[in-house]
This record gives structure tokens, C-alpha cells and sequence, in this order.
């Protein structure tokens, strides 16, 4: 737990509101991705401020998945630039842009299902000396320690998720709700700095979605921890982001604060399907 | 035993399950195949890449250890690490390409890289013997068989089995690797290596390597590949590229499903029940001539095989719920 509080006051203290002020963590310029002759992304533009919580919204198809997948290197770019604290992620693998601290989950639960709970948190770790074969081998002493370490923090997370009594159950038993929480809570073991949420209210009942939210805002307090969620549910946008952002076709139509965003006409009309 | 014969509908001969040698020679190939399939269970137990070509890293190392002692004039024992050497490295050099494939063609990349391999070894003649072999190999080996024979004599075992020796290592050699892999899969590295099975990309997600632990895994599948080649050549006492047909894979495929998925000592189990079954068919005195029996084999293991889905798919050590569970 000393790691988690020197963390907080290495922090800078986020600005619950102006979040959306601050410096961006993350900046995205021109990104396309084309499948043949579709521009799924076509030239996204956008920047997420540092310890805000950015809605990424827009009707189906509009390419915000596709986004989500070209920013953290799971699909291949084919033009634009972005970067996470400075550094650029286009071009990099997902192992490694996840280690810079940007973490995705998925739209479709990735649970793995066929391990318990507890090593599917422990696994997202970082810095597991165990995870090198000679180290397990050569360094038995310092790969113990910190296998204990990882598991008390992963028992830790678990907690705060009321998930400990499922520790032990393998993940493919979890209800649908509870594997959205567990890849929540296992994102979180990997120490993000910038956490990117493809619908995680999807699927899940009011209460477990109502104590998710609950726990990105306290996560962006304690923590400093930024997010950028794609989601549905235009209440969760309104009162829950400090900021929108508005895809359609593949671009970026608007970009701001949640009541301005709301009124934008481009944003209403690419709702609506009207044409422009 | 002689007055309950009668009453069996075929003429069985019992005695030769009696006879050490018969178990001898059967825990020799249910050793050997324990290590080929260790090497099945690592890939496609533990990382879900789905290895096709394991005889041809057997092939690999029988060979480079046959060749660097016939005509390199290496000890045996120092032909041996560098064998393992020389197979992983194929390993990887296969799996470069190979493993960013998708599972089937993976499968498809994996059994031609072990055909092309040993095709070659039944072409190169001057380097391999071709469809001749290679003999000649295995001096060093006898002497320490000799050694351990005496041993033996001296702890008062008059005349062994002159096999038993290969027995005795071969165990040794399958269960210490079973040990060490089990050792190594309950560490971060098998978690990662398990993720890399359930889901790739959650994987990559949470900041795993996915390829690298693959191309370990292959590596670490075709160094078990290499040790079982030293015991095949030892136990024939020459190699031909016939031993390392993809039957001999496809052999370990059902010792692995035979033993289980996901456990190292089910691997074990597996290919004891295996060549039990597969051996003993021959000892029996069957009204069969011998290609009938061969086929015979064949019709035994497959009905094994499907009794075994049918009302126990996870095989003998398998974890039904590792199977079982999906989205």
C-alpha cells in the first residue's frame, strides 16, 4: 500500500471539473485506418486532457472501436500520428504501448476463462520478474517476493470490486457483469495512467454499473488516473464525463464540455441521420 | 491362469505380460513418447499453439546428435547439448514466420516444416545415410549401460534385462522434466504462458509479449522433441527418416488427449495407457498375421479415442472445466 500512497502524492492533484483543462495526456492527430475502401477512421482528431474522464460517443459504425484499436496498436494505422505523454503509440505493439501505462479493455469481455480469477489479476501486473523464464530459474528469491506482492494487491482489487470470494473461480463461471468488473479490476492491476473503456456499462445491471462509475471518479481523485470510455448511454455521458467527444463516419464532429456538446447541431444531426 | 484360457473366446497368452522385458520394452517407447508429448502438452495444453511438427524436431535432434558423433567425432555426451541447441534454434527459425499464423495454419506450417525436414534427410544421403540411416552412434551409451548393468548384477539382480538400463534413464530423464515443467508453469512466465492460450489479445492488452512466449514455448516444445530423438535413436540403435513420419506426431496427439490436456504427469499416464494398449495388441495371440494386427492397433486406439470423448473428454488428468467453460 506505500506504493499506492507515494503514487497519490507524486500525482499532481486532479481538478475534479477542469479535468478537461489540463494538459493532454493523450493527443490524437489525422488517424486513419481503412479496411479496402472504407475509411473506418477517417482523419480523427482529438486530444484527452490529463486526469479527466472523456466520453467518446457517436451512432454505430462510427468508428470509435476502430479507433480504440488503432490507438493502442492492436490494427495497423494507415496515416495520422498519436501520442501518450509525449510519445508517440502509432506503430508500436500493444504489449508495449499497455506498459507505457495505456490500457485498454474490450467491448467484448476478455475474460480468460479458463483460469481463476486471481491469476487473471495477477497476470496484468507489471514488472513481474517472473515472467522471464531465467529469472524463475536464477532468481527464484525475488520472483517469490514479488509474486506475493502481486497477489496481495491483486486481493486488494478484488475487494474493492466485491469480487474475493470469486478469487479462486475460474472466470468463465462469472456472470456477464462480473466479467466486466473483473477486466475493470484487472486493467487496473497493470497501474494505468490512461485507462481506455470500450463500453464498459454494456451488459451489465444498474447497481454494478452504478458502482463502476463510482470507481472511475475515485480512481481520477485518488490516483490521477485518466480515462476515455466509448459508451451509449447518453445519462452516463452527461453526468459522468468532463468532457465529449463526437464520432461520426470516421472523424471527430465535435469536441467539449457535455451541455455543449449536447446542443451541437453536427452532433444532432449525425444522431439523427440527417444529411450535411 | 492355463484353466481360464479356455473359456476367453480367442486364445490369449498371458504370459508375455508376465515377462520383463515386455514392460521393459513398453515403458522404453511409453517413456520416450512421455517426453515427445511433453513437448505437445507445453504448446498445445499450455499456450494453445497448435504444433504439427514435433517429430520433425525429433528428427532434428536424433540426427544432429547421430551426426556430430559419426562424423564429427563428438563424445555422445557433448553431441547431445548441442543437439538441443541446434533444434531449438530450428524451433524458432520455424516458428519466426510460423506462429503469426493462425491456429490451423500454424498446424498446416508446423507438419510441412517437419516433412520438408525429413525428406531432406532421406535425400542428403552423404549427410544422413538417406533411406540407409545412420548406425554407429551410441558406443558411449553402452558403456554407461554397461556401467548400470553391472550395478545392477552387484545389487543382485542376476542377468538383467539388457534394456533396462535405457528404462531406468528414460524414466528418470521424463519424470525430472515433469517436475521441472510443472515447476516452471506455476510462475508468472505459465500464467502468461496460460493468458496467451485463453486470449491473445488480452494478453498483448495487459502488456504481454504474446509472441515471444510463444516462440519460447515452441523452442522449449522442440528441445523435448530433441531429447525424445536421442532416446528413439538409442533404443533402435540407428535412425531412418521412416522413425519420424507425422504419424509418430499424430501418436503423440493421442497420448496427449489420452493423458489430458493442461497437466504435465497426465502426459505420462497417457503414454504408459498408450503403448500398453498398442504394444500388447502384438503379444497377443491373435488369430491375426502381423499387418492384420498393425491395422489392428489402429482400430484399438481409435475406439480408445472415442470412448475416451465420449464420456471422458478432459482425458485421464485433464481439468473438465478448462475444456468446458467458453463465452
Amino acid at each position: 500500500m506505500t506504493e499506492g500512497a507515494s503514487r497519490r502524492v507524486a500525482t499532481t492533484s486532479p481538478e475534479p471539473a477542469g479535468g478537461a483543462k489540463g494538459q493532454p495526456i493523450f493527443a490524437a492527430e489525422g488517424v486513419v485506418k481503412r479496411f479496402g475502401g472504407i475509411r473506418a477512421v477517417d482523419g480523427a482528431t482529438m486530444s484527452v486532457g490529463e486526469g479527466s474522464i472523456t466520453a467518446l460517443i457517436g451512432p454505430n459504425g462510427a468508428g470509435k472501436t476502430t479507433f480504440f484499436n488503432v490507438i493502442t496498436g492492436f490494427y495497423r494505422s494507415d496515416g495520422g500520428r498519436a501520442t501518450f505523454r509525449g510519445k508517440p503509440v502509432l506503430g508500436r505493439p500493444p504489449y508495449s504501448i499497455a506498459r507505457l501505462g495505456m490500457v485498454r479493455t474490450f467491448q467484448i469481455t476478455k475474460a480468460l476463462v479458463g483460469m481463476p480469477v486471481i491469476d487473471n489479476m495477477m497476470l496484468a501486473a507489471p514488472n513481474q520478474p517472473g515472467e522471464r523464464l531465467a529469472n524463475v530459474v536464477f532468481r527464484p528469491g525475488a520472483t517469490r517476493r514479488r509474486e506475493r506482492e502481486v497477489r496481495e494487491q491483486a486481493l486488494e482489487l478484488l475487494e474493492v470490486f466485491n469480487l474475493t470470494k470469486l478469487a479462486d473461480d475460474y472466470a468463465g463461471t462469472l456472470s456477464g457483469g462480473q466479467r466486466k468488473l473483473l477486466e475493470l479490476s484487472r486493467a487496473l492491476m497493470a497501474r494505468p495512467r490512461f485507462l481506455l473503456l470500450d463500453e464498459p456499462m454494456a451488459g451489465i445491471n444498474p447497481t454494478l454499473g452504478r458502482r463502476l462509475l463510482d470507481h472511475m471518479q475515485r480512481l481520477r481523485a485518488e490516483e490521477g488516473v485518466t480515462f476515455l470510455f466509448v459508451e451509449h448511454d447518453m445519462e452516463v455521458v452527461m453526468n459522468h464525463s468532463d468532457r465529449v467527444v463526437v464520432m461520426a463516419e470516421g472523424r471527430v464532429i465535435a469536441d467539449g464540455e457535455p451541455h455543449h456538446v449536447r446542443k451541437d447541431q453536427a452532433v444532432i444531426d449525425a444522431y439523427l441521420g440527417a444529411t450535411a | 491362469m492355463t484353466e481360464l484360457l479356455p473359456v476367453l473366446p480367442l486364445a490369449v497368452d498371458l504370459e508375455a505380460f508376465a515377462s520383463l522385458g515386455f514392460w521393459t520394452g513398453v515403458g522404453i517407447l511409453a517413456g520416450t513418447y512421455t517426453i515427445f508429448a511433453l513437448g505437445l502438452q507445453v504448446n498445445v495444453g499450455f499456450t494453445g499453439i497448435f504444433n504439427f511438427g514435433q517429430a520433425g524436431f525429433m528428427a532434428i535432434g536424433a540426427y544432429s546428435m547421430a551426426i556430430l558423433v559419426t562424423d564429427a567425432d563428438l563424445s555422445f555426451w557433448l553431441a547431445m547439448p548441442i543437439a538441443i541447441l541446434i533444434t531449438m534454434a530450428f524451433g524458432l527459425l520455424v516458428g519466426l514466420p510460423a506462429l503469426r499464423l493462425r491456429t490451423d495454419y500454424l498446424a498446416i506450417a508446423t507438419i510441412a516444416a517437419a516433412e520438408a525436414l525429413r525428406l531432406f534427410a532421406l535425400n542428403a544421403r552423404d549427410l544422413t545415410g538417406g533411406a540407409q540411416g545412420i548406425f554407429g552412434f551410441d558406443s558411449e551409451w553402452d558403456d554407461a549401460s554397461d556401467a548400470i548393468l553391472n550395478g545392477l548384477e552387484s545389487l543382485g539382480w542376476s542377468n538383467p534385462e539388457t534394456l533396462f538400463p535405457l528404462f531406468l534413464v528414460v524414466w528418470a530423464v521424463a519424470i525430472l522434466l515433469m517436475f521441472a515443467l510443472t515447476f516452471l508453469q506455476k510462475s508468472a512466465w505459465g500464467r502468461v504462458l496460460r493468458a496467451v492460450r485463453e486470449d491473445e489479445d488480452a494478453a498483448r492488452a495487459l502488456g504481454k509479449n504474446a509472441f515471444a512466449y510463444k516462440l519460447q514455448s515452441l523452442a522449449i516444445a522442440a528441445a523435448l522433441g530433441a531429447i525424445a530423438g536421442f532416446f528413439l535413436a538409442l533404443n533402435l540403435r540407428f535412425i531412418i527418416p521412416d522413425e519420424f513420419l507425422p504419424i509418430f506426431t499424430f501418436l503423440g496427439y493421442a497420448v496427449l488427449i489420452l493423458g489430458g490436456l493442461g497437466s504435465y504427469f497426465g502426459v505420462a499416464a497417457g503414454a504408459i495407457v498408450f503403448w500398453t494398449i498398442f504394444e500388447g495388441l502384438r503379444f497377443l495371440e491373435l488369430p491375426f498375421d502381423e499387418v492384420q494386427i498393425r491395422a489392428l492397433q489402429f482400430i484399438v486406439l481409435g475406439l480408445v479415442l472415442i470412448l475416451l470423448m465420449a464420456f471422458r473428454p478432459q482425458g485421464m488428468f485433464g481439468k473438465r472445466q478448462e475444456m468446458v467453460l467458453g463465452d
